[in-house]
């Protein structure tokens, strides 16, 4: 395990350690566990209605994880694969992680990362550590931060691609991974590559920032580059994302992301988290305005060696099969095996491999399937398998005459389900499954809905125009589900009958899900949950009997117009009486009267904290380190370690004015004695409270002695040193926020301006 | 061994006979009616899954659920958390929980008696590579205690050991007796 990576899942440890102590408050200990992928879930507060009254789970522990949310609860476990990407033996520790932390199902997501629900915080660490040893982290996968960078499941074999763009998105998602420009964001940002323009894997148009690869000849070499797009997104209101630049070099897309995460979490909105994401600012900005910031910022961007050094060998970047290629005998095929592969199999631009799709109903599979299928991956196909944005899992690199070998092994894992990308392969967010915003049962929906279609496919009873359909579905209007990209989508919400709450699900029509998701559906109307199957066979009916030839469903839902449509979906609407019929007054697969009192505050994020708290966080854990070193009789290691902390601590106070400082105790001390001891901001006006300069001189002077000597005495008494320091800084720290907010009242302006305007100056 | 997070699973007769999905309302009426003796939380539905954990009722120290890996329907529990005694009480106690959800299932009206629990066959697993890899030296650690645990359950009764082979998957033992017992006589040899 890289030994950085090990470090940080110390830390982590050790912060929970110290909130369980109550050294830490919740606000700060939730975002923590959020940058670490550790996120609640349903009924974390304690509270659940059973179906007959609200009662309070009384869980043993009575320390908190984050604002009302209870240590014991059980949480959600988000793990990112960058790109989908995975290999057999991060298949096996996902599965047994899953196994002994979780419930033993893999959940693989729309953002191609895979979740654990049901983990206990105390055992995250573990899981953590034993994902490190395959190289996956869970760093960064919630909370204010850069999510998992997706990208084209068929990048690298798609038959229309421009070029793989793989080891562009995996460059992105490490050099961005922890990066000081991304650490302030006011919410999350996503990030998507696309080899093309017009298949949808990519789906850059619902991205914060998304990359599309071209290529244009420049003085008669051939150049490498995107179309980048910016301020796409899906929430309630879904924005497409905008053209920044149509042809942005290869060497020039890592700056670029860089600076527009800078703009975007010095200048996006902190404290209305309704109005935090990118596509806001560009709103409010105005376009050309953030198109021009971002420039700036790309300007004085310090250069770094990263934007570039893995350039050198990416044309050559390859991955490799484990077989030889091979034709597929078409003699004798079992017509199972040719209904798989009719929809399962995708021939790769590589003459003689295909790729196989694995099926997984809800985008679930169990520890013992993903393990066993580790192994038929090796066998067939060595590192090559992503999880896709349709939560299945493709094998590439098959060699095609192993297809029936591959289909049998399969069948033996139940993984051989057909139907990939079509009507039955159902999308769903986790809703009230799971999800503590959820107001109605996406996965029961989409539990029922999949085995009636996989039951009325397997009798021959779905037109072929209905099949290619997607549907697609979300717990509420947050989009998860991704529903506005679906020809029919679903979201949940609520309607109140005679005095009683129906689950109901709102209808979109006629999403696009090609084009990299260029159109979203339009939003109709509201049906109760119970009714969406029969609601579904009356809209497919409607559609093949009504549409024109070769005419797709988004095509007809333009064509028949919003009334038409209106009008179906109020054929459906109607709820009888809860005496007639109290079927429809539960969800599906979830027998207790709908209620949505359970819904609690979401953690897609959480609070904002500013980096400087995490800085000295940071600076505490490291002089607890010099402690334990100096118990252990390691002087020197002791006397660093507590040198250290301070800079560590010095560093977050100066990044405060200064975003630009380099990681390095010359510059750090140096920037440190001008702006905050020379100017008498880090001495306390309360006369004693931290003796004056002389915390400070702690640093300085610890600095200045490059010829030092290592004893006990000196180590014992920096360590005393340094924690003073770090209380110095706190209190700083404290009054310079006071301060501000004093300011702030004066001038009746909102933080975030007054913040980023000051953050402005300090860049520039 | 100081083993506390492992699962026991009491095999069904013909399980296949039980509709799955009426184990979402009997759950849901074990959580309003405090059936078992400790916190439960919540109902997991993961009967679209081809031989997985099938339904599970989701509670504070462990699960339960009518599991149907390998495609074998049995009654499994499974701890989460510390426990505490000596290694043969808490596989008694495991062992409890488990057969005490299989006896109340049995006599659900909802299952209409289509769930059939002998008791005489088991599979015990530690859920813990890290603790108990599945190697012999790790499963020579814990047989003493298991078999006394096997000793009281059985009384004395003769029964087989098969043990999973493959190194990956859990350190797991399935436990043939020769001879059944009613799932109340097993449960009051445990208590
Ligand atoms: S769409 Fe809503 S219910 Fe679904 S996961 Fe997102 S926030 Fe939760």
């Amino acid at each position: 395990m890289p030994v950085d990576l090990a470090r940080e899942i110390d830390v982590f440890e050790g912060q929970i350690e110290l909130k369980k102590q109550g050294k830490i408050e919740d606000k700060l200990f939730a975002e923590t566990r959020l940058r670490r992928g550790a996120y609640g879930q349903r009924y974390d507060n304690g509270q659940r209605h059973d179906g007959i009254a609200h009662r309070s789970l009384p869980f043993p522990t009575p320390t908190t994880k984050g604002p009302e949310t209870l240590w014991d609860a059980p949480g959600m476990q988000r793990i990112k694969i960058p790109f989908g990407g995975l290999n057999p033996d991060q298949m096996d520790v996902l599965a047994d992680v899953a196994e002994e932390y979780s419930d033993a199902i893999c959940h693989i997501t729309t953002r191609q990362d895979v979740q654990l629900h049901y983990v206990h915080i105390e055992d995250t660490p573990d899981v953590m550590r034993r994902l490190a040893s395959v190289g996956i982290t869970t760093r960064e996968a919630c909370g204010n931060s850069v999510r998992n960078v997706t990208a084209c499941t068929l990048a690298g074999v798609c038959r229309c691609e421009v070029f793989d763009v793989t080891p562009y998105a995996k460059a992105t998602a490490y050099h961005l991974l922890g990066h000081p420009d991304t650490q302030e964001m006011g919410r999350k940002f996503k990030i998507a590559f696309s080899g093309c323009k017009t298949s949808s894997c990519g789906l850059t148009n619902i991205h914060d920032l998304g990359f599309i690869a071209r290529t244009w000849q420049e003085n008669g070499v051939t150049r490498r580059g995107f179309e980048v797009v910016v301020g796409g997104g899906l929430g309630a209101v879904p924005y497409d994302a905008k053209l920044f630049d149509a042809a942005v070099p290869e060497e020039e897309i890592l700056p670029l992301a860089q600076a527009t995460c800078r703009v975007f979490a010095r200048l996006g909105e902190k404290r209305n988290r309704g109005r935090a994401r990118m596509k806001f600012l560009i709103e409010k900005l105005g376009f050309d305005e953030f198109r021009r910031l971002v420039l700036e910022e790309r300007r004085i961007l310090p250069p770094d060696r990263r934007w570039t050094d893995y350039l050198k060998d990416i044309e050559r970047y390859h991955e490799t099969p484990t077989q030889a290629p091979s034709k597929l005998d078409l003699a004798n095929l079992d017509p199972e095996f040719e209904a798989w592969r009719a929809t399962n199999v995708y021939p790769q631009r590589q003459s003689g491999y295909v790729v196989a799709t694995v099926t997984l109903p809800l985008g679930d599979i169990t520890s013992w399937q993903l393990r066993q299928l580790a192994n038929v991956a090796r066998r067939y196909v060595g590192d090559n398998v992503r999880a896709t944005v349709e939560q299945n899992l493709i094998l590439r690199w098959v060699s095609e005459g192993d297809l029936p070998a591959l289909y049998a092994e399969l069948k033996r894992l139940d993984l051989a389900l057909g139907g990939a990308g079509k009507i039955e392969d159902v999308v769903a967010c986790p809703g009230t499954d799971t999800c503590k915003l959820g107001i109605a049962a996406s996965r029961g929906l989409a539990a029922v809905l999949h085995e009636r279609l996989v039951e009325r496919q397997k009798n021959g009873a779905i037109e072929p125009a209905v099949r290619d359909l997607h549907i697609k579905m979300s717990g509420c209007f947050n989009s998860c589900g991704q529903h506005h990209l679906a020809d029919i989508g679903f979201y949940g919400v609520s309607r109140k009958v005679g005095g009683a709450t129906v689950p109901h699900f709102r209808v979109l029509m006629g999403g696009e899900w090609e084009n990299n998701g260029a159109t979203y559906g339009l939003t109709i109307g509201a049906v109760p949950s119970k009714r969406i199957p029969e609601f579904i066979d009356h809209v497919t009916q409607r559609y093949v009997a009504e549409r024109q030839s070769g005419e797709r469903f988004k095509s007809y839902v333009t064509r028949i117009g919003k009334k038409a449509l209106k009008e179906m979906v109020d054929a459906f609407s109607s709820v009888p009486p809860y005496a007639v019929d109290r079927s429809l007054y539960s969800d599906w697969r979830d027998p207790r009267e709908f209620t949505i009192s359970d819904i609690t505050t979401g953690e897609c994020a959480g609070e904002v904290v500013p980096q400087i708290q995490f800085d000295l966080q940071a600076a505490e854990q490291r002089n607890f380190e010099a402690q334990v070193y100096l118990e252990q009789g390691e002087f020197q290691k002791a006397d660093e370690a507590a040198y250290q902390s301070m800079l560590i601590a010095a560093r977050g106070l100066v990044r405060t004015q200064f975003w630009d400082l380099p990681d390095e105790p010359d510059p750090i001390a140096a920037e440190f004695k001008t702006r905050f001891y020379d100017t008498g901001l880090f001495q306390s006006p309360d006369a004693g409270q931290y003796a004056g300069g002389k915390f400070a001189l702690y640093l300085l002077n610890r600095h200045a002695d490059k010829a030092r000597t290592f004893t006990a005495d000196k180590a014992r008494h920096l360590v005393e040193e340094a924690q003073l320091f770090i209380e110095a800084a706190y209190g700083c720290q404290q009054r310079m926020s006071e301060e501000r907010a004093r300011a702030l009242a004066s001038l009746d302006l909102p933080a975030a301006t007054t913040d980023a305007t000051a953050a402005a100056e300090a860049t520039a | 061994m100081d083993l506390h997070k492992f699962g026991i699973k009491f095999f069904a007769v013909d399980g296949q006979r039980i509709d799955i999905l009426k184990l979402i309302p009997l759950y849901h009426r074990w959580i309003q009616h405090n059936a078992l003796q400790e916190l439960l939380i919540d109902v997991a539905d993961y009967s679209h899954v081809p031989a997985g954990p099938g339904v599970m009722l989701i509670a504070h120290e462990g699960n339960y659920a009518l599991d149907e890996t390998g495609h074998e329907r049995g009654v499994v529990y499974y701890s989460k958390r510390r426990l505490s005694g000596e290694l043969p009480e808490r596989f008694a106690r495991v062992a409890q929980r488990a057969l005490t959800a299989a006896r109340l299932m049995s006599a659900d009206a909802e299952l209409d008696g289509t769930l059939n629990v002998p008791g005489n066959r088991l599979q015990f697993f530690a859920n813990d590579r890290l603790l108990a890899p599945n190697t012999d030296a790790a499963y020579a650690e814990l047989e003493p205690a298991f078999k006394a645990f096997l000793e009281r359950l059985y009384s004395g009764a003769p029964y087989r050991l098969a043990r999973e082979t493959d190194p990956r998957e859990r350190l797991s033992v399935t436990v043939q007796a020769d001879t059944e017992a009613p799932l109340e006589t097993l449960l009051a040899r445990l208590s």
